[in-house]
């Protein structure tokens, strides 16, 4: 047996190598990039580094279907480039799909493919970034959100609600009613593409006070998609004025009734913009030294599994977020931090009353969630070294 | 928790499914903007696939642990049916009467089928449904956004359209698949309780609009009001598939009476029913068994004394007494939020921690709303 796991885990470690998070150095442009789209011929002089996006595994969903759909994903490549000038940043992602979904108009289980791209909002402690998943509490994100769908009718991003009426119950006749009509339409917006704040799923709040400025566009290819978006270097709610920065990507299946947590993601990515020492970019590109074989044996002596998915191959209980594709998308300094303080980082359950059973964190005062987790910090450092070192290996799909 | 909850009880016994209930929700809320297939009010027949199709099959509501059950999102095409129009205008020059849509399905597409042989057994009875605003709601449970909430004031559950993002949970977490997706605007939408109604002290369009007078509305905790009398007091009220442990707000008084069958020669079977228990015991519990006990024990007392509360809510000799509806207690919740009216949009999360602002409401009747302001 711990022959087979040792092959495993170097097969893993293969792969890791493999994959490895590397710095993705943003070109410097003097190109306008304020409405650069997918189509903007600068992309053909940009370099693309390839990037592994995982699936999301940490915790399920009550969408019967979904889940099916969903159970053995495994990680997606995808290609990214980014280019900034003197106030813009822009990204391009490309991904490989074979089947172009888009939300439709006329329908109540349909759902459209989509990226979305997310910022730390402060980025000055590295080993304390904001959790992958749309950020933590006190920890704040910026996600730029762009799915592929039809016009999508806002009642309340407008403040309107005159033209929520049917046309039947109006006062107007002819053409006042033709030109009501028209109005109505001319409500609709035209894509679907919106800018969060999160600290955590659940509280993802779209930003709408109209100070921070980013445009995203969205194209098929007939194998896979091309997303661009750009946004301001600098507004009310990021500086991105720094040696490195951290940004994630994310895309969504809508085949696979893919939206919301049901996602493939990239881990936090070092986005190089100026030459010099980054602390950043040491903290995200980390090979963890520790022996992985000697991680499962700690993790078996600490009973992980008792409360955690480890691999796919272990009963899922969802008592604990699910970790078999937690090496991937998480950073080693994301790791530790998680076993000396569980409490750093805590995942909310998927909803309010999930996990009522065997309770993932308690609420103290202030809302704040105190894991369930015993801490680990008192662990001798290269055992924890060892764990880490085990816990990246994790990455998804079915081993 | 709600401070206060509104509930609305049905007495089965009364409904003569003529839908007219149905109707006034529809042209109140739901006969526009991607509304149309959507019922938040409707009438099924009992036995019978309902709407959306075999929605007790589809999932949702909680475990005996508690936990959220996974559930399934109905389809438009199979499962609620496409909404069609026939073509009126075009009649009039000639052409043939045609739906615009073939209709393959459709809410009371199985009406008065029912289950057993006609005619010697066959039975069936009417169930309208509309969202039980339950104490636990499956689909306030199930979003991951925090879109749905349940107001303070009356246990009304709303959906945030601004925080809404169609992810469509909670449509597979509500065990009675009350909560639906407009398309058009990739948002759930769901029965409001007609909330601008109740604030002004007029009960819901579908409770107003009742022929058979099968609906009372009032608060829980009213007892002087019917809704208490009959829930609390005679326990005569139950919820519907109280397994989901959702906690139901829409209460049934359950069908007590049904014809006799008849005999292979047409005959009447002496003290024979054709509705059987287990049906009941399916949809209300084993609470029903009393219940019953209760309704025909208060019916024997009123035909020997004259005498029974229980006998004369249920026939409800005015309409108005059906409706508690605390218009003062709205006032003064408006008046303690300082908003009038009141915003239907959860305040958790207007002018979060970090957006800026909140934005501007503006009612087609009435005055303009800001809400959450600047900080």
């Amino acid at each position: 047996m711990k022959k087979f796991a040792t092959a495993v885990v170097a097969l893993a470690i293969m792969a890791t190598s493999a994959l490895a998070e590397v710095e993705i150095i943003a070109e410097k442009v003097n190109e306008n990039l304020d409405v650069i789209s997918h189509k903007s011929r600068i992309w053909t002089n940009t370099k693309f580094t390839p990037v592994t996006l995982y699936p999301q595994t940490t915790i399920r969903f009550n969408d019967a279907k979904a889940n099916e759909l969903n159970q053995n994903n495994t990680p997606i490549i995808a290609a990214i480039a980014a280019i900034y000038n003197k106030d813009k940043i822009a990204f391009m992602i490309k991904w490989p799909d074979v089947h172009q979904d888009y939300q439709k108009s006329d329908s109540t289980d349909a759902y459209a493919d989509a990226f979305a791209v997310q910022f730390a909002r402060n980025f000055s402690i590295p080993k304390e970034l904001p959790y992958i998943g749309m950020g933590s509490v006190d920890r704040p994100v910026i996600i730029h959100l762009q799915k592929d769908s039809v016009r999508i009718y806002e009642p309340n991003g407008n403040g309107d609600i005159e033209h929520q009426i049917n046309p039947n119950q109006t006062n107007l006749f002819n053409k006042d009613l033709e030109a009501f009509e028209k109005q109505v339409i001319n409500i609709g917006v035209a894509d679907y593409e919106r800018s969060f704040i999160s600290e955590g799923f659940r509280s993802m709040t779209q930003i709408k006070d109209g100070t921070s400025h980013s445009h995203s566009t969205i194209g098929y290819s007939g194998i896979g998609w091309l997303g661009t978006v750009s946004r301001s270097l600098k507004d009310s709610y990021l500086d991105l004025d720094a040696v490195a920065i951290p940004v994630s990507f994310a895309v969504w299946n809508g085949g696979k009734l893919g939206r919301n947590g049901l996602k493939y993601l990239t881990p936090w990515l070092a986005i190089r913009l100026k030459k010099g020492e980054s602390e950043l970019v040491k903290s995200l590109t980390e090979v963890p030294t520790g022996d992985p074989v000697a991680g499962i044996k700690s993790m078996t002596t600490y009973g992980c599994k008792g409360c955690h998915q480890v691999t796919a191959n272990d009963r899922e209980n969802f008592m604990a977020p699910a970790l078999k594709s937690i090496g991937g998308y998480s950073t080693a300094d994301y790791l530790r931090e998680s076993l000396v303080n569980p409490s750093a980082v805590v995942v909310p359950g998927y909803n309010r009353n999930a996990h009522s059973k065997y309770k993932w964190y308690t609420l103290r005062e202030n809302n704040k969630r105190v894991s369930t987790m015993p801490d680990y910090s008192w662990l001798d450092p290269q055992e924890l070294e060892n764990m880490v070192a085990y816990l990246k290996t994790l990455k998804g799909g079915n081993e | 928790m709600s401070k206060r909850q509104l509930a609305m009880v049905m007495d089965l016994n009364k409904c003569i499914g003529c839908q007219t209930c149905t109707v006034a929700c529809k042209t109140q809320w739901t006969n526009r903007n991607g509304r149309e297939y959507m019922y938040w009010n409707n009438v099924e027949t009992y036995p019978g696939t309902g709407y959306p199709k075999n929605w007790m099959e589809l999932g949702g509501g909680f475990d005996k642990g508690g936990d959220l059950k996974p559930g399934i999102i109905p389809n438009l095409e199979a499962d609620y049916g496409v909404p069609w129009d026939y073509n009126y205008d075009a009649i009039a020059s000639g052409a043939s009467f045609e739906p615009n849509v073939e209709p393959t399905w459709g809410p009371n597409w199985d009406e008065d089928e029912g289950a057993g042989l006609f005619p010697q057994d066959n039975y069936f009875f009417y169930l309208p449904r509309i969202c039980n605003h339950c104490t636990n709601p499956g689909c306030l449970s199930a979003c991951p956004r925090d879109a749905i909430f349940k107001r303070e004031q009356d246990g009304v559950v709303l959906v945030d359209l601004d925080r809404c993002q169609g992810y469509r949970y909670c449509i597979a977490g509500c065990p009675y698949k009350k909560i639906y997706f407009n398309p058009k605007i990739s948002k759930s939408e769901k029965c409001i309780l007609c909330f601008p109604r109740i604030e002004q002290g007029l009960p819901p369009a579908c409770a107003q609009q009742c022929v058979g007078r099968i609906r009372f509305v009032g608060f829980l905790d009213d007892e002087e009001g019917q809704v208490y009398k009959l829930v609390k007091k005679y326990k005569v009220a139950i919820g519907l598939r109280t397994d989901y442990g959702t906690v139901p707000n829409v209460y049934y008084v359950p069908p007590t009476e049904s014809p006799v069958k008849f005999d292979a020669n047409g005959k009447i079977i002496e003290g024979s029913g054709r509705l059987p228990i287990e049906e009941l015991e399916k949809l209300f519990g084993q609470e029903v068994h009393g219940a019953i006990e209760t309704l025909k024990a208060e019916m024997k007392k009123r035909k020997e004394t004259g005498e029974s509360e229980l006998m004369d809510i249920l026939i409800a000799y005015q309409h108005s007494d059906m409706f508690r509806l605390d218009n003062n207690y709205y006032k003064q919740v408006a008046k303690d939020k300082g908003q009038h009216p009141l915003a239907p949009v959860d305040n958790r999360y207007i002018a979060g921690k970090y957006t800026k602002s909140g934005h501007q409401m503006n009612f087609f009747h009435g005055g303009d709303l800001n809400v959450g302001g600047k900080h």
